[in-house]
């Protein structure tokens, strides 16, 4: 199994086209396998906590506004993994027009949101310290606003739509929009090492999808789901899983 | 003149052959052991070979050897290296050569060779290296120097070099704008009269700027050769235009002693002018097959040929005109820059005595130079110079003859060369004219007076353009020898070095001979195509060069042979020399004819006599070829051999003029031609058929050239767009007219024995300028300035859309 | 690029019934690769700018030969070679549309060997991409033809999305005129595509002309009897008039009755990936008389939404002239 794909520029050079899209089946089968093996290890093995009630007092988790970023950023994020793989896997739409204009979308509201995080937002209930890395170890340690998970899965998520939207941009530059016509191509090799960037964060995106959709519906978490659509968890489940010493709701 | 066979049509010996598709070509050849190789060619179009790792290759099964640059005698820039190294100039450039047991595994290996290349900047547009700051296709400059002097254009002999010439952005932006460039450097340069003076004397003065786009030669058979060496003698299959006058150079080239090299070459598809002379490639055959020590081919493709098999040079041009009241071209100032390609090199001059010729101006100066591009090599391609200017200059006199109220046919017939005629820049003399007939002639067989009033308006979308065109060339030569030899069968063996490029020229010259022996043709048997076949040193075909000088040779070498059988029957018989006549094919003395001997029973005498009579003798001033093939043959017949030095003087001139009637669609932007009409001025005709299919043939490569051939270049990579053959546009059947009229004034030339000229080019030249004319005219004497005028840009100027291409930009749409 | 000018070493398979096609087919899947004529072939493969393992030689099947009248028409078998179309009393009787378009491309060499399937499903015209580069049509990641300086003369002006070339098909857009269906065996089972939709550009899928997937073959061509002997105006305006592809083409079917245009099909060709419908034309021109004044009225609407190239505008005053003949009914 190739892990890069190559071809022969106009000079009859070798150079990089991008990612072998083989990583994609085992970027799919293995995220399958793995959550395919969580799932029954907590549903055979795992041991059973009693579900925290959902009723009571509700406290407020998220801004409507950032309900609504991370929805359409959800979105955005969907329609490009569809439109991007839909002719690697042989679906035949006219995928392109949507893509960029859905990385379009991705890229305002990455940057709507990274300037809310820093300016509006309690920046550092994101940030991830040492003793973050303790939680996963320890029952007893809860965590603030926001899981050790939750944070690594923002990061990671972080470092790769940066990545599909830095190269997406460098991409978007090289066919024809309304707005300017392509450039030639200076340097192919270089072209295909974006093409191989943007395609790796691809790969890497869907993996992170795919697991936080995953555990977005898992019974245990799915009230973290609801309240990215309410707005609100209850009492209950703040004190269950969080520490509220370290999470003050407003 | 009542002549036996000048004149008058038959069928030369190979026609069978062509037809049947049993004649044979290099390619066509077979030797046991024979290996078969393939050229691997460059991708990029400027730079160098850093390295070769040809190991995986040459470890595959049925691969004998690879050959490369390191195999060859060095060579240098300018000159055509037959495979590059450190100086790679084009696409498609061959680098080398791999050798296997079938073509199959030789192209397998080439796969697997790994070559690391060096890329260096490169340009697809004479002007864009000429600017200051361009890029230059070699590293050391853009222009051919000549013996360090800033000398320009030729071609790539020994004593050249790569030189660098540069005009500022101001002189650049000015020769775009159609203006001639203040205070610009030049190669060359040359003037007659005083144009200035002669300018203030014209009441009529344009000025207009030009481009001609080159294209590739594409020869039906492409250039591959087959090669065997045995017993110290190498063996080559090719294919070109001459069969006998580069045999020296081929020697060479292959590294063998002329004597031991036989050169078969019975039938060329064509030649066009990139076959004249041996080609770089060959070198690459013979000596490939000497280092494996077996026969091998190798075969060019057709991609191949597009590549090595050269191309016409490009122009980009200005030119001011001046007509005096009178009509007569007072003063031309014309000022060429020719596209030589990644070598060989332009011909602006050649360009520019097409003018000093057609037009007889009092006073003319010509500006030139050659700038190298990186896009293939070029090289003569019929009327090399002559044809392209006429392509361009034809609507632009016509446009000055239009502003003076000139009919287009009268200007040409008031400046027509005459017997009287200077050329060039020596304004040398030339050995005859009956050019104005010709026009005459053409007027009347076209109508060109009831066609000029014919509605130019014929249907709401289709208009009537009709247009006349000159074409001119040099067309003989001198010094060559003629061979012959008559068997003691009776049978007169004709020898000949002429090429058969598929012209029929090589047959129909030697009926000079048969006319001078007074034979019956078939008697007699054409010697030619193989070296072992004895052949004399012939004139190289090319130029239209063939029908003058080679009736010459066969002229002197039937009167060579006349000496000697009246030599022997007066030996036998009694009498003088003087007193005995031929006749019948027998030699008798003239008061009694009883007395005498047949063609055979003199060759018996000759053998007898040997000496001279038999070849063991021979004329001292015989090529060195020729005296080999005498001393193969002697004692076989009465051998006859000579130089021709037959007085000649001036510039023996092929003339032609077309007129073409079209009918173009204006919302297509095609054309139908409706009329051709082409007159040929090329002395005593000697084969009918032969000029019919010259001036056909001739016309219609004209017209491709005016329509549809070019070379086109992605300026980005260096890439060209039309490599095949379909995509190159050589004209179809549907394109050209059912019927083409052609004639000629049939008058004799006093500088030939039978009165014959040359006419190859011109009838291509005279076809392509009539229908660019012809357009111009349609289109209510619109300039391109441009050829070809292809439908995109007739549809763009009717369109009024401004997107044709402008700023003399070349190698482009 | 060497000129290599020699087949590859490569398998071959020589099937005759199309079960037996499709089942070799969809086992080699891309890399087998369907031949009929060959005459867009064996230069892809003596280029080596396609390097299929297996060719299979659907000539020996001769289900897919000869050209059948159907309840609803006509069927013309695959292999039905260009020159048949241009003298079966079928096609030229009842539908010289497409006998005019078959007769116009290419040689009559190339004709005499070129099949209906193979015109159809030919590739695209542009000589970047047929040199061998490495351009999205190819796979690869970027176009040579659509750039500042690329020289794209022949190439599209609608639809571009990032390939501009063009489809080289003459017979296409004839098809399309005549709501013809191309019949689709995949080995096992049928499906039948309105030639319409069995065209596809690369903003659906950029490295395929068709709609043809690996291990399916286009068996046959439907004509329903719905354009039979309708009033046709074909043109295809090439650089020469043989042996070269459209500049632009245009094929139409009408209806007339009383003069007046009851129902039309306009089709063009080289003007994009695959033959453009022209719609707004056939439209615009409904319920009016073929004649000079509703072609010069509608004619315009040809270029609407044109995207011109570097070189390729002359395309637009050609179309529009084209659709205009096409209205009038006459050169």
């Amino acid at each position: 199994m190739e892990i890069i794909r190559y071809r022969r520029d106009v000079w009859g050079e070798e150079v990089i086209l991008g990612v072998s899209w083989d990583l994609l089946w085992v970027v799919a089968v293995t995220a399958l396998i793995l959550l395919a093996a969580h799932a029954i290890f907590m549903a055979v093995l795992a041991k059973k906590k009693a579900k925290p009630s959902s009723e009571g007092p509700r406290i407020k988790r998220h801004d409507a506004i950032d309900r609504a970023f991370h929805w359409i950023m959800a979105g955005s994020v969907l329609v490009l993994i569809l439109t991007g793989i839909a002719p690697i896997v042989g679906l035949r739409i006219s995928w392109l027009n949507i893509h960029w204009i859905a990385g379009l979308v991705l890229t305002f509201v990455v940057i709507f949101h990274i300037i809310r995080a820093i300016f509006w937002q309690d920046f550092k209930a994101m940030l991830l310290g040492p003793s973050d890395f303790k939680e996963p170890f320890d029952e007893k340690i809860k965590p603030g606003k926001y899981s050790f998970e939750q944070k690594g899965m923002h990061w990671a998520m972080t470092v790769l739509v940066i990545a599909v939207i830095a190269t997406g941009i460098i991409l978007f530059l090289h066919i024809n929009t309304p707005w300017w016509n392509r450039p030639a191509v200076e340097n192919e090799a270089t072209l295909g090492i974006f093409f191989l960037l943007h395609g790796t964060a691809t790969l890497g995106l869907i993996a992170f999808t795919a697991i936080h959709i995953y555990f977005a519906v898992r019974p245990e978490k799915i009230f973290y789901t609801r309240s990215m659509v309410t707005g609100w968890i209850s009492e209950a489940e703040m004190k269950e899983n969080h520490d509220t010493n370290k999470w003050k709701p407003e | 003149m009542t002549f036996m066979h000048i004149g008058k049509d038959f069928t030369p010996p190979d026609v069978e052959g062509k037809v049947t598709g049993t004649a044979r070509y290099a390619e066509d050849f077979r030797r046991d052991g024979m290996v078969f190789a393939r050229l691997l060619t460059s991708p990029i179009p400027s730079g160098r070979v850093v390295s070769i790792d040809a190991s995986e290759a040459l470890a595959m099964p049925g691969v004998v050897g690879i050959f490369t640059a390191d195999d060859l005698p060095p060579s240098a820039p300018p000159a055509n290296p037959a495979l590059a190294k450190d100086f790679i100039t084009y696409v498609g450039q061959p680098i080398l050569a791999v050798a296997a047991e079938s073509e199959e595994i030789a192209e397998a290996a080439i796969e697997r060779i790994a070559i690391e290349f060096e890329r260096r900047p490169f340009v697809v547009d004479p002007l864009d290296t000429l600017v200051e700051g361009g890029p230059d296709p070699y590293p050391m400059g853009n222009t051919l120097i000549r013996e360090g002097a800033a000398a320009a254009a030729g071609t790539t002999a020994s004593g050249t070099a790569v030189g660098s010439i540069k005009w500022t952005r101001d002189q650049i932006a000015s020769f775009r704008a159609g203006r001639f460039p203040t205070g610009a450097p030049w190669g060359e340069e040359w003037a007659y009269g005083d144009v200035d003076a002669n300018f203030a004397q014209c009441t009529t003065v344009i000025e207009e700027p030009f481009v001609t786009i080159g294209l590739p030669h594409h020869s039906l058979e492409s250039r591959t050769g087959m090669a065997y060496w045995e017993n110290g003698k190498c063996y080559f299959h090719g294919s070109l235009q001459s069969q006998t006058v580069g045999h020296a150079q081929l020697a060479r080239m292959v590294d063998v002693d002329p004597a031991n090299l036989v050169f078969i070459n019975e039938n060329t598809g064509g030649g066009f002018g990139s076959k004249i002379f041996p080609y770089p490639m060959m070198a690459v055959t013979g000596r490939f097959a000497k280092a494996l020590n077996r026969p091998l081919q190798l075969r060019i493709t057709r991609a191949d040929e597009f590549y090595i098999g050269s191309a016409r040079s490009g122009m980009q041009g200005w030119i001011k005109v001046g007509l005096r009241d009178n009509g007569r071209v007072g003063a031309v100032d014309i000022a060429i820059i020719g596209d030589a390609g990644s070598g060989g090199g332009a011909s602006g001059s050649s360009a520019a005595e097409h003018v000093s010729i057609m037009y007889q101006p009092e006073a003319m100066r010509y500006r030139g130079m050659s700038l190298y591009t990186n896009t293939t090599p070029r090289g003569a391609q019929r009327g090399p110079g002559q044809n392209e200017m006429a392509a361009v200059l034809s609507p632009i006199m016509d446009k000055a003859g239009r502003q003076a109220g000139l009919d287009l046919v009268e200007l040409r017939r008031i400046n027509a060369p005459g017997p009287d005629a200077l050329i060039g820049p020596r304004q040398g003399t030339i050995s005859s004219s009956y050019y104005p007939q010709a026009i005459d002639q053409a007027a009347e067989l076209f109508g060109w007076e009831a066609k000029k009033a014919l509605p130019r308006q014929i249907s709401a979308t289709k208009v009537r353009g009709i247009g006349v065109g000159e074409g001119y060339h040099s067309a003989g030569a001198s010094g060559y020898d003629g061979l012959l030899r008559i068997a003691p069968d009776g049978k007169i063996h004709l020898h000949t070095g002429v090429g058969n490029l598929g012209t029929y020229s090589y047959a129909a010259v030697l009926r000079a001979a048969a006319e001078t022996l007074q034979c019956s043709w078939e008697n007699c048997v054409i010697e030619h195509g193989h070296g072992e076949n004895h052949l004399p040193h012939s004139t190289y075909q090319g130029g239209s060069n063939t029908i003058f000088t080679e009736t010459r040779s066969s002229h002197v070498a039937a009167l060579d042979a006349i000496r000697k059988m009246k030599q022997i029957a007066a030996a036998d018989f009694g009498g003088a020399v003087d007193d005995y006549s031929i006749g019948g094919e027998r030699v008798f003395l003239s008061s009694d004819n009883s007395k005498g001997y047949t063609y055979a029973e003199v060759a018996q005498k000759a053998i007898e006599l040997g000496g001279e009579y038999s070849g063991q003798v021979f004329a001292e001033d015989l090529n060195d070829t020729t005296k080999r093939s005498v001393q193969a043959m002697q004692g076989t017949g009465l051998i006859a051999a000579a130089k021709d030095t037959l007085p000649k003087t001036g510039t023996t001139p092929g003339f032609a003029v077309a007129m073409v009637e079209i009918e173009l669609d204006t919302e297509t932007g095609k054309f139908d031609i409706l009329d051709y009409t082409g007159i040929a001025e090329c002395g005593t005709i000697i084969h009918p058929k032969g000029l019919r299919q010259a001036m056909n043939g001739g016309g219609v490569w004209g017209f491709g050239m005016a329509a549809y051939e070019r070379h086109v270049y992605d300026p980005q990579n260096g890439l060209p767009a039309n490599v095949g053959l379909y995509q190159a546009k050589p004209p179809t059947y549907l394109d050209v007219p059912l019927h083409m009229k052609s004639g000629a004034t049939d008058m004799p030339d006093p500088q030939s024995p039978v009165g014959s000229r040359g006419i190859g080019e011109p009838s291509q030249g005279c076809a392509v300028a009539a229908l660019m004319s012809a357009i111009s005219d349609a289109l209510d004497g619109h300039l391109f300035n441009r050829t070809p005028v292809t439908a995109d840009m007739i549809l763009n100027h009717i369109a009024q859309n401004d997107f044709n291409t402008g700023d003399l930009k070349t190698n482009t749409f | 690029m060497s000129s290599h000018d020699v087949m590859p070493d490569m398998g071959l398979y020589q099937p005759v019934t199309v079960e037996d096609a499709a089942g070799i087919a969809r086992q080699f899947s891309t890399r087998g690769w369907l031949v009929g004529g060959g005459q867009d072939t064996y230069g892809w493969l003596k280029d080596r700018a396609k390097r299929p393992e297996v060719l299979i030689d659907l000539k020996g099947i001769e289900s897919m030969r000869g050209i059948r009248e159907t309840a609803d028409g006509i069927e013309i078998g695959a292999l039905v070679t260009l020159t048949e179309l241009t003298t079966n009393s079928l096609i030229t009787g009842r539908y010289s549309l497409l006998a005019e378009a078959a007769g116009r491309v290419a040689s009559p060499q190339i004709r005499n060997v070129g099949t209906i399937a193979g015109n159809v499903a030919q590739d695209v015209r542009c000589w970047y991409y047929r040199r061998g580069l490495n351009c999205y049509r190819a796979g690869g990641n970027l176009c040579y033809a659509d750039t500042p300086e690329g020289m794209n003369r022949e190439h599209a002006l609608f639809n571009a999305s990032r390939c501009v070339a063009v489809t080289a098909s003459d017979t296409g857009p004839a098809l399309v005129a005549l709501e013809a269906q191309m019949v689709i065996h995949n080995g096992s089972s049928e499906r039948v595509v309105s030639a319409e939709n069995f065209f596809v550009g690369p903003n659906i899928d950029i490295t395929h002309t068709t709609v043809l997937r690996p291990g399916e073959i286009l068996t046959a061509v439907r004509i329903p009897a719905k354009w039979a002997n309708a009033e046709f105006y074909f043109e295809k305006v090439a650089d020469r008039n043989v042996w070269d592809f459209a500049l632009v083409s245009i094929s139409a079917a009408m209806r007339v009755n009383n003069g007046v245009i009851e129902e039309s099909r306009l089709v063009a060709g080289a003007v994009e990936a695959t033959p453009r419908r022209l719609d707004r034309i056939e439209q615009a021109i409904r319920g009016k008389a073929r004649n000079q004044q509703t072609a010069d009225e509608v004619a315009a609407l040809a270029i609407q939404g044109a995207r011109p190239l570097n070189f390729n505008h002359f395309k637009m005053p050609l179309l529009e002239n084209l659709v205009n003949r096409a209205v009038r009914g006459h050169a």
